[in-house]
């Protein structure tokens, strides 16, 4: 996993683009904005609301993850920024254009990957490339490196695609997205489908792309890669946008978590040491937030017999399920927002 | 230049089904010069015709003496006003309008192209150039039919190139007006299968009040409604010219459906 110092060195690259790389950005004028913006976007069906006052800012040459449970919005967010969907109210710019008005000069530049599904079956892998890297009007110069690190071969190129399985299909469209070099790349479940090996390669080259002063938007319901491979992420509910930052940031919102085991019972007043997570009288078992500072629950429980102790830190995941919680209370795993007590 | 690659792509898919129907239309109009003269040409046609009980000839629609005064020509025209040349005419062109824009919506296969940059006024006039070149297609293969038999059975008389140029251009227009409306429906819509209802539905009502307004005083004043009425196979091949209001409104048909359908594209939201 990505640690936090490792995603400031990531920071700080993506501040410092490779210049062997040529600059591709949409227009000189616009290269100081965000990547994409939201600015109070709404969109409604009738009566149903699937954007509702949607903001959202993605810096250039970063990796932003866009979390969110089903039918949060992602998908109809995604949609209006590549121009498919007209936003009802609100700004949505790409690369610094209006990505409804002045769509076709801001796609020029970004790579969007379509869903596996949405290839010509009756077209040979070559030939899908060939025909994306046509349209899209630049050359392929990231397509060998692309091909290279997803594993997908020149017999596999020369095949039909209604031979190719989910995965291949999913590589393919991957490679269609990036072969170009786009200024900015937009990634709706990337991983969906690949093996765990090319899913690693991904990320690596992801994470190129990013050194390379490159964006990448991408939404994932894989908490563990967007943690890995995301510096900045991003949480919508119910069309709105419900948490920001950086994965550092959104983490620290959650205290370290103990998990002590006892041999006995578990002792009276230990609920004392902070917000009490679980209590498994059984098992002996009982989960704690704690602060930063581990030495007052040192000090609390030396006098006990421990059978285990260990200090959980806070992952992605205790943000991602704060907020999914309310949407799914099935799915929901024992920790809490900030400042819940769950006792 | 972009239009032209997304053109020729259209074109390359359902390709087998195109050929196949284009094949059929070609034998289906090859077949009818060389029945005609195995029956002894257009006064030998005549003469079975005169056989015909009354009722009968009424629902072939067929003028007394019509083969008489419009000779082989008239003949050949007939198999143009067939339900099957019908039938095989608007099958490859409501297929064409329902696969593209509607059906890409529905497999999600237009956001390969959206995504890029291409404006969706470049993706939508590429699928007109491919409905003119599929309309130009079946136009020509039907001729390319009765020439063909023309020259197998040796017919009693030719056509001339005139007649054939007509002949190319009146159908050229039915196919036309018959895709503008289904490519305009496609463009609303989201799915194939509701293009094809709509467009068959549409197409058989059509064709029905064209039929039955001959027959039937009270549709009559329905007839000039449907677009069949202004498919005239006998004025290019006998009289060899395509009347100016058919080719006002079949043209003008065609157009208003491809502009209506444009207008829709380029304001629609788009699911993919």
């Amino acid at each position: 996993m990505l640690g936090f110092d490792d995603e400031e060195v990531c920071a700080r690259v993506s501040r410092d683009p490779d210049p062997s790389t040529p600059s591709i950005a949409a227009s000189p004028d616009h290269h100081h904005e965000p990547a994409l913006e939201f600015r109070n976007v709404f969109k409604t069906y009738g009566s149903i609301a699937a954007l509702n006052d949607l903001s959202l800012n993605v810096e250039r040459g970063t990796i932003h993850g866009f979390l969110g449970p089903n039918g949060a919005g992602k998908t109809t967010a995604i949609r209006i920024l590549m121009g498919f969907l007209k936003a009802s109210n609100g700004t949505t710019r790409l690369l610094g254009l209006d990505a409804w008005r002045d769509g076709v000069a801001a796609r020029s530049n970004v790579g969007y990957l379509v869903t596996a599904d949405a290839l010509y079956p009756d077209m040979s892998g070559n030939d899908q490339l060939a025909f994306a890297a046509d349209i899209s009007g630049r050359e392929s110069v990231l397509r060998k490196r692309a091909l290279d690190a997803l594993e997908l071969g020149p017999d596999a190129l020369g095949r039909r695609l209604g031979t190719y399985s989910k995965g291949m299909r999913q590589k393919l469209a991957i490679t269609a997205a990036l072969q170009h070099d786009p200024e900015l790349l937009v990634l709706d479940e990337p991983s969906d489908g690949l093996d765990p090996l090319v899913q690693q390669h991904l990320e690596e080259l992801l994470r190129e792309r990013q050194q390379a002063g490159r964006t990448v938007f991408m939404s994932s319901h894989d908490l563990a890669e967007v943690e890995r491979t995301c510096q900045q992420v991003a949480v919508i509910r119910n069309g709105g946008l419900v948490a920001s930052g950086t994965t550092k940031e959104l983490s620290r919102q959650y205290q370290r978590t103990a998990i002590i085991r006892f041999r006995d019972s578990i002792p009276d007043g230990i609920d004392q040491l902070g917000t009490v997570v679980s209590v498994d009288r059984e098992r002996k078992v009982i989960e704690v937030r704690i602060g930063d500072d581990v030495n007052p629950l040192i000090r609390q429980i030396a006098k006990e017999d421990i059978a285990s102790l260990a200090i959980r830190e806070p992952q992605l995941q205790d943000v991602f399920f704060s907020y999914y919680g309310e949407a799914d209370n099935a799915s929901r795993p024992e920790t809490s927002p900030p400042g819940a007590d769950s006792k | 230049m972009t239009m032209l690659r997304i053109s020729a792509r259209l074109l390359r898919r359902g390709l087998g089904g195109t050929l196949m129907l284009l094949l059929g239309i070609t034998l289906f109009e090859l077949i009818n010069p060389v029945i005609g003269t195995s029956i002894g040409g257009s006064d030998a046609v005549q003469g079975l015709f005169d056989q015909l009980p009354p009722g009968m000839r009424a629902i072939t629609q067929v003028q007394p003496d019509f083969f008489i005064q419009s000779g082989f020509a008239g003949f050949v025209a007939l198999g143009y006003t067939h339900p099957v040349y019908f039938v095989l005419v608007s099958s490859a062109v409501v297929g064409f309008g329902s696969r593209t824009l509607a059906g890409e919506v529905e497999s999600g296969i237009l956001a390969l192209t959206l995504s890029r940059p291409v404006s969706r006024r470049a993706i939508y006039l590429a699928r007109v150039l491919d409905l003119g070149l599929l309309a130009l297609a079946l136009a020509a293969a039907g001729a390319l039919g009765t020439w063909v038999g023309i020259l197998i059975a040796d017919a009693p008389s030719d056509l001339s190139a005139r007649a054939y140029i007509m002949l190319i251009g009146a159908s050229w227009l039915l196919a036309w007006s018959i895709g503008g409306l289904v490519l305009g429906a496609s463009a609303a819509a989201s799915t194939t299968g509701r293009v094809v209802g709509w467009a068959t539905g549409v197409l058989v009502i059509l064709y029905f009040i064209d039929y039955f307004a001959e027959l039937w005083s009270p549709l009559e004043p329905f007839g000039p409604l449907s677009i069949f009425r202004y498919f005239d196979p006998v004025a290019a091949l006998v009289d060899n010219r395509i009347p100016l209001v058919n080719l006002i409104v079949l043209a003008g048909v065609g157009i208003v459906g491809v502009v209506a359908g444009l207008l829709v594209f380029e304001r629609r939201d788009l699911a993919i």
